[in-house]
């Protein structure tokens, strides 16, 4: 052994009264950089369960987990991020991508315990102690992986737009619609949303493929009137959308637009399905809406022959009579109606249940009847004077001009009403010359149109006049009498009556107003005319509206007493065809997707019942 | 700061000048001129100080952008000093000469993404990674997920949901009838 082993150990001995460099030990404080990307936090809140932290997620260190307190809702899954730390590698991506900004790391990163299994908790639910702290990783301001921004629509300047009928609205490109679907996280948070829960994610995707058929396909897995939701849908996907959560929704209603005008009519059969067989059952269906001619269509593909009975000499409901061609032209519609023909289904048009042909005739002559008649009873104004001639119904007119008849508005219009059918016969109003007053009994914010109509009718010209209570209207005086109404009506202010309602308007004594107009247009809604139910028919009804089952099937009152809603067919008292209805009919959405998604339900509840019926 | 701009450009076809901040600024230069740049900055401009060295995998257009960070501690202002090289064949000078320590650096750029500096001490040695047989980690076509399902075990209990099929459980559950 040499000498030196035996000194060594002996000479550390000269550094024994030297500061050590080491540190002292336990260690209390040693903070990350207030950047640092420690554990996770989630503003739970905040967070919508999109899961697209999990889709970016490159070690597949995130879950999407049912969280307590958090129900599934509209624009809100209900699921959070579990973040299972024995595959985090704390790169942020997650907190980079996540859409509403919910997600961030506190700058903690010392966490000891002996049981491994605790090293995966769900952010925001499961308290920890960096809760809430106010340093660590968040996305820097201005910077996002996300495109905050839609790309914008073009459409036509509005001071042309207001001169004429054309399209407002002109269409993406492929390369604007390629970048907007771009866009979607594909996380599908809005199907529930939509009412016909359509696939949108899917066709999404094939705009961003460039695979026009295999987005044709997915839209007429829900939906035959892609042209037209195309154009008017009520865009309910679109509150839901999370990216909509930090800037502008996908513009889910422009896209389907854009694969249905990319697809000729002529190459529709090519892609989409059609019955395998004939099943031998025949299916009337009254009301050639969108509804209606939905129901048509599942039907028609499930083998049955379906006859629709249309009042009007057009087919398309409302779609054509309530809603003017610079939203929707009418070879648009016209291209989904022709394909639901082109099936098959025969339209009888110009043929009115109740007059042409009794329901009770249908149901002896068909195996099933389904009513999609919608709400074409206008509602009155109701104050003193409604009846006065220059009073019209907003729908009429804008079926008139539908027709191409001669309006006759005057050149000073007023329109009651905040709805969808206000805003477009004010906007038809100004398309014929006139100086258009919209006139609403609460505020903006409360108007039950389509923010891009009010938005629209505005811009073309129309003046809005919040909180106006109508009191009556009056025979104009003078040289005028006879030729112009006075339209009489109170300012208003909103009233909070009760916590958690809306606030009311409340009439200002004293502030009446009385302004001439040659036209009043009362927009203010519209009910059903069940005038072709008699009672003979023994269906049963509430509130003017028809009790259906989960199928849309209308239960059948026995003699004095009403059947139980789905009862099984066997249990029905009549003989005659079971009516099934839906549509604005019905639901309380009245819009034109939750018609068309009625129809698809009424389509696989009449087939279930025809089923059940021949076994 | 601009004419700094105006003489990178002169001198060395420097381009892009960008003020993140008032203090810091960046810059892309060729990279066969990378060590003159620095040298020059260092000794010239007053940029006596290596802040660090790292890269970024800039796979779509096919190379590494090499980030030099110096700093001014006289005017206070840092200048990060990109380079591009091409990653087939990512070689750049070796600037450990100008400051000693950027050989840790370099040794990290070797072992992380498969940056060459040729005669930079020790580069070849680990870094951090023991036994790495692997694609260089910070490389993007390297395939975390694929490593880690190859080398580590599944946790039990994991299970995840999809937004969209969970909603339809929960909220319409009756389209699946």
């Amino acid at each position: 052994m040499d000498i030196k082993d035996f000194i060594a150990p002996f000479a550390v001995w000269k550094r024994a009264f030297e500061k050590p460099f080491t540190v002292k030990k336990p260690i209390d404080e040693r903070p990350g950089a207030p950047r640092y990307r420690g554990f996770h936090i989630n503003d739970a809140q905040k967070c919508i369960g999109c899961g697209t932290c999990e889709a970016i997620c490159m070690n597949k260190a995130i879950d999407l987990v049912p969280a307590a307190g958090y129900a599934a809702k509209e624009g809100d899954s209900g699921l959070r991020p579990r973040v299972d730390y024995g595959r985090c590698c704390w790169c942020a991506l997650c907190v980079d991508v996540c859409p509403s900004g919910s997600l961030g790391m506190s700058n903690e990163y010392v966490w000891i315990d002996s049981d491994p299994e605790v090293f995966r908790y769900t952010p925001g639910v499961e308290a920890k102690p960096w809760d809430g702290s106010p340093l660590g990783y968040r996305r820097a301001e201005g910077y996002r992986l996300l495109e905050e921004q839609r790309v914008e629509m073009p459409e036509l300047d509005y001071k042309e737009a207001v001169q004429t009928f054309l399209e407002l609205v002109r269409g993406y490109s492929r390369q604007q619609a390629e970048k907007e679907a771009d866009r979607c996280v594909s996380c599908g948070v809005c199907i529930a949303s939509c009412p016909a829960h359509m696939d949108i994610p899917g066709y999404i995707n094939a705009v961003r493929e460039g695979d026009m058929q295999n987005g044709l396909r997915l839209l007429y897995e829900t939906n035959p009137f892609p042209e037209a939701c195309g154009r008017i849908c009520t865009h309910r996907c679109e509150e839901a959308c999370a990216i909509g959560t930090g800037g502008d929704p996908v513009a889910i209603r422009w896209l389907k637009r854009y694969i249905a005008d990319q697809v000729e009519l002529a190459d529709y059969g090519k892609v989409l399905p059609r019955a395998e067989a004939d099943s031998g059952k025949k299916i009337a269906v009254v009301g050639a809406g969108p509804g209606g001619l939905s129901a048509a269509y599942y039907l028609a593909l499930l083998g049955h022959s379906v006859t629709v009975f249309e009042k009007d000499s057009e087919a398309g409901g409302m779609l054509r009579y309530g809603i003017p061609e610079y939203r929707l032209p009418y070879p648009a519609l016209d291209k989904d109606i022709g394909y639901i023909e082109s099936l098959g289904v025969k339209i009888e048009r110009g043929t009115a249940v109740g007059s042409a042909v009794a329901l009770a005739e249908l149901r002896s002559r068909f195996d099933a009847v389904y009513l999609s008649t919608g709400l074409p009873a206008a509602y009155s104004l109701e104050v003193p004077g409604d009846k006065h001639p220059r009073v019209l119904d907003g729908v009429a007119v804008l079926a008139a001009a539908t027709r191409g008849e001669p309006l006759g508005l005057g050149k000073r219009v007023a329109v009651v009403g905040g709805g969808n059918v206000a805003m477009d016969a004010a906007r038809t109003a100004l398309r014929n010359g006139a100086a258009v007053d919209i006139l609403y009994r609460r505020r903006k914010e409360d108007m039950p149109a389509d923010p891009d109509e009010i938005r629209e009718a505005i811009a073309e010209g129309a003046s809005l006049v919040e909180k106006a209570i109508p009191l009556e209207v009056r025979d104009a005086a003078g040289a005028i009498a006879g030729k112009q109404a006075l339209f009489v009506w109170n300012e208003a202010r909103m009233v909070q009556k009760e916590d958690g309602k809306r606030p009311v308007p409340e009439a200002i004594p004293g502030a009446v107003h009385e302004d001439p107009y040659d036209s009043i247009i009362a927009a203010i809604g519209q009910g059903p005319d069940l005038s072709f139910i008699g009672e003979a028919d023994r269906l049963e009804l509430r509130r003017f509206k028809p009790v259906v089952d989960g199928f849309g099937r209308i239960a059948e009152a026995a003699a004095g007493a009403a059947a139980e809603p789905g009862a099984p067919a066997s249990a029905s008292p009549s003989k005659a065809a079971a009516v099934f209805a839906g549509g604005d009919l019905v639901n309380d959405r009245k819009d034109a997707i939750s018609a068309i998604a009625d129809g698809h339900h009424a389509a696989q509840g009449i087939d279930r019942w025809l089923d059940r019926k021949g076994s | 700061m601009n004419e700094l701009a105006e003489r990178l450009a002169r001198r060395y076809d420097a381009e892009g000048w960008h003020e993140q901040r008032k203090d810091l600024a960046s810059i892309s230069i060729p990279a066969l001129r990378v060590r003159d740049v620095l040298a020059w900055l260092r000794d010239e401009e007053g940029y006596k100080h290596l802040s660090f060295i790292t890269a970024i995998d800039n796979i779509e257009r096919g190379v590494f952008t090499l980030t030099y960070t110096v700093r001014n501690h006289d005017t206070k202002h840092s200048l990060m000093v990109h380079a591009d090289i091409i990653r087939e064949n990512p070689v750049v000078d070796s600037v450990h000469l100008l400051w000693e320590q950027a050989w840790t650096y370099q040794r990290e750029l070797k072992e992380w993404f498969g940056i060459d500096c040729p005669g930079s001490p020790r580069k070849d040695e680990e870094f951090v990674l023991e036994g790495w047989d692997q694609l260089p980690m910070m490389r993007r076509d390297f395939d975390s997920l694929a490593y880690s399902n190859a080398t580590y075990a599944e946790r039990p209990g994991r299970v995840t949901h999809d937004p969209a099929a969970y909603m339809k459980a929960q909220l319409y559950p009756e389209a699946d009838q």
